[in-house]
Parts: structure tokens; sequence; C-alpha cells
């Protein structure tokens, strides 16, 4: 991330590069994509799990922002605009891939019943995780647990625990209310807790 | 920030959101506070992890991230302006045909129509009128002018010396 500040220019103000693109300047879009990339890359990159899909969906998110560049008000900040881009393209692609897979990897009325809201998070009676283990199998059994949740709760809890979004500048992202964004975190980590309980108790 | 449900407002609670009034109402309404705090630091826990595990999610060949969608950008817009040529191209034509076609329909609605309204325009005495004779030898001097104005559907009949009004010009 510091090396995406110093190429892309901080004292350009991000409004003056989306005015640029807005008056058909590519070099202003490019500088924006250097801002966000990273960090776009990598919401997509958690949400599916794959670097090869996240590239495209990625490029294919960009793509978009830049044909739709026009009808940017400023209303909110550029990066929760593209965000919403990037919601719409990635959730999108994972309920296709849900339709065309072998069937439901997730399914929110399903978890709504699995999950007693009231439950307290009890402690998984598996074996504790060797002090052992390897980062890279921690992270595969996190992004397993998330594969468990439905696009939009991964969503919610990503922008959410990763980015450090306001719950507003979620509900934006994914075109809701604000009520819905704190109810999906109330489920997507109650759902974590439940899958999660013995790595967290012993990282 | 107003909350409904128990959901939104143990993830207020949760995330240090909920204050004021709201806060001590719902504490107040947990029915086992030691627990809900354990959950909490669950919760708090669960989100240092994904923090920590996801955060640090590494972007490999950004730069040739950059390169592959500036191509792709501008080989879209090349697209996009070959196709708006294209459509540039067919529409002309189009206007071209469509124009003939308006015109040619007016023109034969125009035909169909006059050609409809003409031999009702000209009254049965007038046709007589305009086939009698003068006689020569009644009225020598006499002679018979016709102005028409079709437009206004008016048609004025100029008669001067006749010495008598021939039979023929007589309605019936």
């Amino acid at each position: 991330m510091q090396r995406e500040a110093t190429l892309a220019q901080p004292d350009v103000s991000e409004i003056d590069l989306v005015k640029r693109c807005q008056a058909g300047d590519s070099e202003a879009f490019d500088e924006l994509v250097i801002r966000y990339r990273t960090r776009i890359f990598g919401m997509i990159y958690n949400m599916v799990h794959n670097e090869q899909d996240a590239w495209d969906l990625a490029q294919d998110s960009f793509v978009k922002a830049w044909k739709s560049i026009g009808r940017f008000r400023g209303k909110s900040s550029f990066y929760t605009w593209m965000y919403r881009i990037v919601m719409n393209v990635t959730i999108d692609w994972l309920r296709k891939k849900q339709i065309k897979g072998a069937g439901a990897e997730f399914d929110d009325a399903v978890q709504l019943k699995e999950i007693d809201p009231a439950a307290r998070t009890a402690p998984r009676a598996d074996a504790l995780p060797s002090e052992r283990m390897e980062r890279g199998e921690l992270r595969q059994k996190i992004d397993k647990a998330i594969a468990q949740l439905s696009p939009e709760h991964r969503a919610v809890i990503l922008m959410k625990e990763t980015e450090d979004m306001q719950y507003h500048e979620i509900a934006e992202a994914l075109g809701c209310s604000i009520g819905t964004v704190m109810s999906r975190l109330f489920y997507a980590r109650k759902k974590l807790q439940n899958l999660l309980k013995d790595v967290y108790e012993n990282v | 920030m107003f909350m409904k449900t128990f959901e939104e407002k143990w993830t207020a609670w949760l995330d240090g959101e909920l204050t004021g009034k709201e806060l001590v109402e719902f504490e107040a309404s947990l029915p086992d506070r030691a627990a809900a705090e354990a959950e909490r630091l669950d919760a708090k826990k669960l989100g240092a992890l994904l923090k920590k595990e996801l955060g640090a999610t590494t972007f490999a060949n950004e730069e040739f991230f950059s390169h592959q969608l500036s191509e792709r950008m501008a080989r879209d817009d090349a697209a996009e302006d070959r196709h708006d040529e294209r459509s540039t191209w067919w529409t002309v034509p189009r206007l071209v045909w469509a124009g003939a076609t308006s015109l040619a329909m007016f023109v034969l609605f125009t035909v169909v129509v006059m050609r409809d309204k003409n031999p009702g325009e000209q009254s049965q005495y007038l046709s007589q009128i305009m086939n009698a004779r003068v006689d020569p030898a009644l009225s020598p001097n006499a002679s018979v002018t016709m102005f028409e104005s079709k437009e206004d559907r008016v048609t004025v009949l100029w008669t001067e010396g006749l010495q008598s009004l021939p039979s023929e010009y007589a309605a019936k």
C-alpha cells in the first residue's frame, strides 16, 4: 500500500482525478486504479478464494467503473462507489457459479435456520489446531469457513472486519439498508464464530 | 441510529455503536451479562483474526494488472467507436428510406383523396350551365365567364349581354 500511495501521487485529490476521468482522461483513471487495485483485488480474492477469478473480476469491475464514471455524482466517496460496482460484479458471479455448481454452497434460508440468534458460541469439541500449523493451513480454514457464507454475508463481514467500513458505507456499497447490514453482520459473525472458534482461540 | 431488532442492537453493541438510553436498555435486557461479554470478546477475536489473515492479501503482478486493464479499456473504447461509426452508417440510409417512404405515402394519400373529392365538388347545376350554349341569334353580344376557387369551394358565374335566359340555365 505504501508503494501504491507513492505511485499514485497522493497530492492529487481524488475528486480531481474523477473529474479528469469524466472528461475522458484515461491516465487519471490509471491513477485511481493504482490507488485501489490492491484493496479491490484483496476484497474480491477474500470472497472468491481464487486468484485468477479475483484478477478477472477486478478487471471487470474497473472496466465497468471506467464506462460508467460519467454517472458518478460525488455523493459518496469514489471508493464507496467503486465498491458498489465490485460487489455487484462479484456477488453476481458467485450467484451464477452457485447456480452452475453442484448445489447450495450457501443458502441464506438454511443458514438462518441453522443459527439460533440467542445461542452462545460454544467451543468446538474438535482437537485444537497444532501450534505448528502453517499460515497456509490457517488461511485455508478461514477461506473454507467464509465459503459457507452467502455472497452477501461474506461481503458484509469482509467490509466490516478487513476494511473497517462503517455501516452506512457498507449499506451504500450493497444497495441495502443499514438494518440489513447489521442483521447480516450478526448472522455472519455467529456462523464464523461457530466455524472458527478453535482457530481464533488458539492463534 | 434507530434499531428495531435484537440482531441490529446486538451488532451495534458488539461494535460499540450503541450509546445512551439504548445502551442502558439493551444491557439491562440481557439475561446473562457475563455470557454476552464473553460473546463480545469472541467477536472481537474473530474480527482481529480476519483482519490479520485476510487484510494482508498480497497482489502479485500489480503493474501487469494495470497494463492489461489499460489495454482492455483501449480495446473496448476502439470497439465502441467502431460500433458508433457503424451505427451512423446504418442510420443515414435508414433515414433516407424512412423519408422516401413517408413522401410516397403522402403523395399516394393526396392523389387518392383529391381524386375522390374532385367529382363531388362540381354541382349538377354548374355542369348544366357549362354545357349550355348561348344562342348567338338571340343574344349576339352575350358572354358567360366562370370564376372558380376550389380552395374556398366557390364558383362565380358572370354573364353579360344576355337577352333572355336559355331554358337549359334554369334549375330543375
